[in-house]
C-alpha cells in the first residue's frame, strides 16, 4: 500500500468528510485523491499538498456543504418549527397579551442585570490586589463600658511586633488612612495643589497591588524623604509622568514641612478601591512626628498582613487574641484578622461579633432582583393560563391526531423560552440605554461587559425565568382532556381559578410589602438626615488649618471673627461629623478599674463651644481670659452620667495622669455618625494641635462672607486654593450611600409595582373581553355602566383587598427588624401602612377600571351582533 | 428558450460531458476542460455544477467499480440525457441561426 508520506493530509479529509453533502462525498473525495495523486508525480509533494489544502476550501460552499437540517429529515427538528411558527403566530394575534409580556418580562430582566452589574461591582471592591487571598487587615476590638467596641484602627507599633513574634504572618505593615489629613498642600515651584495622601510603610507597593508607572515597589519608598505621586498628580503638578524620580517638592501638613524626593509613580487608584489617595508618604516621618505618642494605648495606624499560604485564619485570630494583652497587661483590646476586601461589605460590628454591614444591601437588593423577576413570570403564567380557552382548541386537535403530552409540555416550553429569549434581548437594550443613569444613581462606573460570568448568569436567568414562566401554562394546557376541549367547553376548575387568584394575591402583597418598605425607608433616611444634631449645622463654614494660616493661628482667628457677617470663629482637631480620636485615658476616683471608658476627646480652641452652638447647661465654656483654662475639661451630659457625678463642677478627673478640673457640662450632641448612639465625650483647651477652622456666618449672605474669609485666607497663603466646605452639605454627604440606596429601592419598587399592575391590566382585559356577552346582554336590559364597572372590578377588587390584609402585618414585621439596626429610629405611625395598602387599592382600581370601563361603554348592538 | 436557459460554463461542463462520452467523472472532466480551454476549474465549483445540471435532468450519473487508485473510492460518470443533448442542440442552433444572421463586414475585426 501506499505510504504514508504519499497520502493526503487526512485531518483535512475528516474535515472534508464532516461537511460535505454525504451525497457527493465519495466521488468527490476521490476527485481529489486522484488529483492529489497526480500532482504528487507531476509537481512534487510540497506543491500537491497545498493544491490539496486549497481545494479542500474550494468546497466550502453552498451546495457542497450539508444542509443544516441533517441529512435525514429529522420530526423534532420540523416540530421545533412548527412550534415557533405557532408561538410566532399566537404573538402576531393576540398583540396585546404579547406586549404586556414582553414589556413586564423585559422590565423584570433590566432591573434584574441591573441589580447584577450592581452586586458585581459591590462584590468585586478590593479584589484586585494579586494576594488578596491571603491579604488582611488587623481590626481591634475594645471592651469597654461592659460592651465591646471594634474600631479599624490599631497600635502604631502592632505591625513590627506580629511580624517578628507571629511566624504565620508573612509581611505585616502599617499605614495611617489618608482621610485622616485631608487634602495636604505640596508645592513645586509657584505651584500648589493640595491632594489626599498617607503615610505608609516602605513595602507598601509590595503588599498592595497599586501598579508603579516609575520605580520598583521595593526601592520607591526605601528613603525616608521619598514621596510616590500618582499618575494623575504627576500630570497636575509637572505636566508628565516621566523622568520624575529624584526631583523633589515641597509638603506642608498643619505647622509641619518637609521638602521631598520623589521616589516613583504609581497608577491611580481605581474606581473599586475603598483606599483613595493621591500619595504617599514613609511612615517613618509619621512616627517621628506622633515621637513617644507610639505606644500600646494609642491608636495611630491601620495595621494590615500578609499570611503564609494555608493558615488556618480562625485558628490564627484565637492565637492573636492576648496577643496586646501579654504586651501590657492593662489593655483591654483584643486584635483580630478581616480579609482584607471584606473591610467594604462586612464592615459593622456589634459586641465584637461580625454583624453584617452593606452586605446587607447587597443582599437585599438580590432579594428584590428576585422578587421582580417572580412578579414578570407570574404575569406571563396567569395570561397564558387565563388564555387557555382560546388555545384550548389547538390542544384537543393536537391530542386527537396523537400528541403526546410530552410534546405539548415541549411546545409551551418553547413559547415561553422563545418570549424570555426575546425579552432578554431587549432587556439588554433597555440596560444599555439607561445604564448612565443607573451610574449617576449609584455613583459607579458600571459597564456591560460580555465576559463569562455574564454570559452564563444571562444563561442561567433565561432557564430558570423560561421554565418559570412557562411551567404552569405547559403542565395545565397539556392535561386538558381532548373531548372537552374540542367542544369548546373550557370550564376552568376551581383549582384553576384559585390558582390565578392565588398568584395575583401573591404579586400584590409583594407589591404592597415594596411600597410600605420603600416609604418607610425614605422616610427613616430623611429622619436621620434632619435630626437635631445638639447644634445648629447650618452656616457654619469648614477649612483646614494650614500654611501660613496654621503658624499664625490665633492672628488668623482674630482677623475672621472682625470681619462683618462672621458670627464666631475657632478651630478643632475634630471632623465634628466623621468622629474623631479617642482616649481611654480619662480616669475618676470611684472608677471600676474592671470597665474602661473611652471618651471622644475633642481638642479645641477658645469659643468653639459657642461657634458650633452647643448649649451649655451647667458651669462655663472656656474663657478667652483665664491661662490656666488649659487644664480644664467641659464634659458632656453622657460621660457625666457614666462616670456617675452628682454636681460635677469644680471636681476633679485624671486625664492621661494629670488632674483635670470639670469647669463646665454640655447638652449631648451628636458629633459621630447618627448609626451611633451619643457616647461620653470632654472638650479640651488645646492650641497646639487643631486641624479644622470653623466659621459661623450670619445666614442669608453666604457668598459674600465666605469671599471674604477667603481674601483674609489668601494674604495669608497666597498659593494656596481656598477649599471649604459647609457642615450641613458635609453632613448629607455621609449620607449620601444610605440615600441612593433609598433612590434605587424607590426605583426597583417603583417598577415592580408596574410590573404587577400590567398583569391585572391584561386579566382585567381578558376577563372584560370574555364577559363582553353578559355586558351585551345586561346593558340591553338597562344596567348603567357604573353597576357594569363594579361588576367586573369587584373581583379584582377582592384579590387586592386580600394581599393589603395580608401583606401589612407582614411588611410591619420585616421593616421593625430592619430599622432595629439605627440608634434613632423614626416611630412606626399606623398611616404608612394604611397609605401604602390604600395605594394599591388605588393603583390596582385605575387600571382594572379603565379596562371595565371601555368594556362597559361599549355598544350592547356591537357585542351581541356575531353568532 | 425559456425555462431551459443554459449558462456559459454549465453549457461548456455539458459538452465536455459529451466530448469524453462515457468516460466523463470529475477530474477527468476539469483535466480535459484545462486542457482545451486554458482555463483553471476548481472541484468545487464543477460538483456544484454537475449537481444542478442532474436536478434539472440534463445529465444523469452511476457509479464505476472501486479501483486501487484515488483512495479506493468510486469514480461517477456522468452522461448527457436525451433532454441535455437536445437543449444543447438547440442552444447551438440558437447561436447558428444569430451568427448566419448578423451580417460579415459587421463581425470582421477591423483592420488588424
Amino acid at each position: 500500500m501506499k505510504s504514508n508520506h504519499h497520502s493526503p493530509p487526512s485531518i483535512l479529509l475528516k474535515f472534508f468528510r464532516w461537511f460535505c453533502d454525504p451525497n457527493l462525498v465519495e466521488d468527490i473525495e476521490g476527485d481529489m485523491v486522484e488529483r492529489f495523486e497526480k500532482r504528487i508525480e507531476n509537481k512534487g509533494h510540497k506543491k500537491a499538498r497545498r493544491l490539496f489544502v486549497r481545494d479542500v476550501f474550494q468546497l466550502l460552499r453552498p451546495g457542497i456543504i450539508k444542509s443544516f437540517s441533517g441529512h435525514q429529515k429529522l420530526n423534532q427538528i420540523d416540530m421545533l418549527k412548527h412550534n415557533l411558527l405557532i408561538s410566532f403566530r399566537s404573538f402576531m394575534r393576540y398583540k396585546s397579551a404579547f406586549l404586556i409580556n414582553l414589556i413586564g418580562l423585559s422590565s423584570g430582566l433590566a432591573c434584574t442585570l441591573f441589580i447584577y452589574l450592581w452586586v458585581q461591582d459591590e462584590r468585586g471592591i478590593d479584589k484586585f490586589h494579586t494576594n488578596d487571598a491571603n491579604l488582611y487587615q488587623v481590626i481591634t476590638h475594645h471592651e469597654e463600658s461592659g460592651a465591646i467596641r471594634t474600631q479599624d484602627d490599631t497600635q502604631g507599633i502592632l505591625a513590627e511586633a506580629l511580624e517578628k513574634e507571629v511566624p504565620e504572618i508573612e509581611m505585616a505593615l502599617q499605614s495611617t488612612p489618608a482621610f485622616w489629613f485631608g487634602d495636604m498642600p505640596l508645592t513645586i515651584g509657584d505651584k500648589t495643589i493640595k491632594a489626599p495622601g498617607k503615610f505608609v510603610d516602605k513595602r507598601y507597593f509590595e503588599m498592595f497591588t497599586f501598579p508603579l508607572i516609575d520605580g520598583t515597589a521595593e526601592s520607591v519608598l526605601a528613603s525616608k524623604e521619598s514621596i510616590v505621586l500618582s499618575e494623575s498628580l504627576a500630570k497636575s503638578l509637572f505636566n508628565t509622568t516621566e523622568g520624575l524620580i529624584g526631583k523633589t517638592l515641597h509638603w506642608q501638613l498643619l505647622n509641619m514641612e518637609r521638602t521631598y524626593q520623589i521616589g516613583g509613580v504609581f497608577e491611580d487608584v481605581p474606581a473599586n478601591s475603598t483606599e483613595t489617595f493621591d500619595f504617599v508618604m514613609s511612615y517613618e516621618v509619621f512616627s517621628d512626628i506622633v515621637g513617644d505618642g507610639m505606644q500600646w494605648g494609642n491608636y495611630n495606624a491601620l495595621t494590615y498582613v500578609t499570611l503564609k499560604p494555608n493558615v488556618d485564619v480562625d485558628h490564627l485570630n484565637e492565637k492573636l487574641a492576648p496577643f496586646v494583652k501579654n504586651k501590657v497587661s492593662w489593655s483591654n483590646v483584643t486584635p483580630s484578622l478581616r480579609p482584607y476586601s471584606d473591610k467594604y461589605l462586612y464592615s459593622k460590628y456589634e459586641n465584637g461579633v461580625q454583624a453584617g454591614g452593606r452586605i446587607e444591601y447587597v443582599k437585599l437588593f438580590s432579594i428584590i432582583s428576585i422578587i421582580i423577576l417572580i412578579i414578570a413570570c407570574i404575569n406571563f403564567m396567569n395570561l397564558s393560563t387565563a388564555k387557555a380557552s382560546r388555545k384550548a382548541k389547538e390542544v384537543g386537535v393536537k391530542k386527537a391526531i396523537g400528541a403526546q403530552r410530552k410534546t405539548l409540555i415541549f411546545q409551551y416550553m418553547e413559547e415561553s423560552f422563545l418570549m424570555t429569549f426575546v425579552a432578554i434581548v431587549l432587556a439588554i437594550g433597555l440596560v444599555l440605554l439607561f445604564l448612565p443613569q443607573f451610574n449617576d444613581l449609584t455613583n459607579k462606573q458600571i459597564s456591560l461587559v460580555f465576559d463569562t460570568n455574564l454570559v452564563k448568569a444571562l444563561g442561567a436567568v433565561l432557564v430558570i425565568t423560561g421554565f418559570i414562566a412557562g411551567s404552569y401554562p405547559a403542565l395545565y394546557l397539556s392535561g386538558l382532556n381532548s373531548i372537552t376541549a374540542l367542544k369548546g367547553k373550557m370550564k376552568s376548575s376551581i383549582a384553576e381559578l384559585w390558582a390565578r387568584k392565588g398568584l395575583v394575591v401573591f404579586q400584590f402583597t409583594i407589591s404592597i410589602i415594596l411600597i410600605v418598605s420603600v416609604l418607610i425607608v425614605h422616610k427613616q433616611i430623611d429622619f436621620v438626615q434632619n435630626k437635631n444634631l445638639g447644634y445648629e449645622k447650618e452656616n457654619l463654614v469648614l477649612f483646614a488649618n494650614e500654611g501660613k494660616v496654621a503658624t499664625n493661628h490665633d492672628a488668623f482667628i482674630d482677623r475672621v471673627k472682625a470681619l462683618p457677617g462672621v458670627v464666631n470663629a475657632s478651630s478643632t482637631a475634630h471632623t465634628i461629623i466623621n468622629g474623631g480620636s479617642t482616649t481611654t485615658g480619662l480616669t475618676w476616683e470611684g472608677q471600676n478599674p474592671e470597665i474602661e471608658t473611652s471618651f471622644g476627646n475633642i481638642s479645641v480652641f477658645h469659643d468653639f463651644i459657642e461657634t458650633l452652638g452647643v448649649e451649655v447647661i451647667a458651669g462655663r465654656s472656656f474663657s478667652n481670659e483665664l491661662v490656666s483654662d488649659s487644664s480644664k475639661l467641659i464634659l458632656n451630659e453622657k460621660a457625666i452620667e457614666v462616670i456617675g457625678m452628682t454636681d460635677p463642677v469644680g471636681k476633679m478627673v485624671n486625664l492621661w495622669g494629670q488632674d483635670m478640673q470639670i469647669i463646665g457640662v454640655v447638652k449631648d450632641f451628636h458629633f459621630q455618625s447618627l448609626h451611633e448612639t451619643v457616647t461620653p465625650m470632654f472638650f479640651k483647651l488645646d492650641p497646639s494641635f487643631l486641624t479644622n477652622i470653623v466659621v459661623r456666618i450670619e445666614a442669608g449672605q453666604e457668598r459674600t462672607v465666605v469671599d471674604r474669609i477667603e481674601s483674609v485666607y489668601k494674604e495669608y497663603n497666597p498659593d494656596f486654593d481656598f477649599n471649604f466646605t459647609f457642615l450641613d452639605q458635609d453632613y448629607a454627604q455621609q449620607y449620601a450611600s444610605e440615600r441612593r440606596i433609598s433612590t434605587l429601592s424607590r426605583c426597583f419598587g417603583g417598577i415592580a409595582i408596574i410590573i404587577s399592575c400590567l398583569g391585572l391590566f391584561g386579566l382585567a382585559a381578558f376577563t372584560a373581553e370574555r364577559k363582553s356577552k353578559e355586558i351585551g346582554v345586561r346593558k340591553a336590559l338597562g344596567a348603567s355602566s357604573v353597576s357594569i364597572v363594579r361588576l367586573l372590578s369587584n373581583e379584582f377588587n377582592k384579590m387586592v383587598g386580600l394581599a393589603v390584609l395580608i401583606a401589612l402585618p407582614l411588611s410591619y414585621y420585616l421593616i421593625s427588624g430592619w430599622l432595629e439596626g439605627f440608634a434613632y429610629q423614626i416611630d412606626l405611625k399606623v398611616w404608612y401602612f394604611l397609605g401604602a395598602g390604600a395605594a394599591a387599592l388605588f393603583i390596582a382600581w385605575l387600571t382594572v377600571g379603565l379596562q371595565t370601563f371601555k368594556a362597559a361603554k361599549i355598544n350592547p348592538s356591537q357585542s351581541l351582533r356575531s353568532e | 428558450m425559456g425555462k431551459n436557459h443554459l449558462g456559459e460554463f454549465e453549457e461548456i461542463v455539458m459538452l465536455t460531458v459529451a466530448i469524453l462520452h462515457g468516460e466523463a467523472y470529475g477530474v477527468a472532466i476539469i483535466e480535459e476542460m484545462e486542457s482545451r480551454l486554458n482555463r483553471t476549474v476548481s472541484i468545487g465549483s464543477l460538483q456544484v455544477v454537475l449537481k444542478r445540471l442532474e436536478q434539472k435532468g440534463y445529465v444523469s450519473s452511476e457509479f464505476g467499480e472501486a479501483t486501487n487508485i484515488r483512495g479506493g473510492k468510486r469514480k461517477r460518470f456522468f452522461t448527457l440525457t436525451n433532454l441535455g443533448k437536445g437543449l444543447l442542440k438547440t442552444s447551438r442552433d440558437q447561436r447558428l441561426s444569430l451568427w448566419d444572421a448578423a451580417p460579415d463586414y459587421a463581425l470582421k475585426a477591423i483592420s488588424i
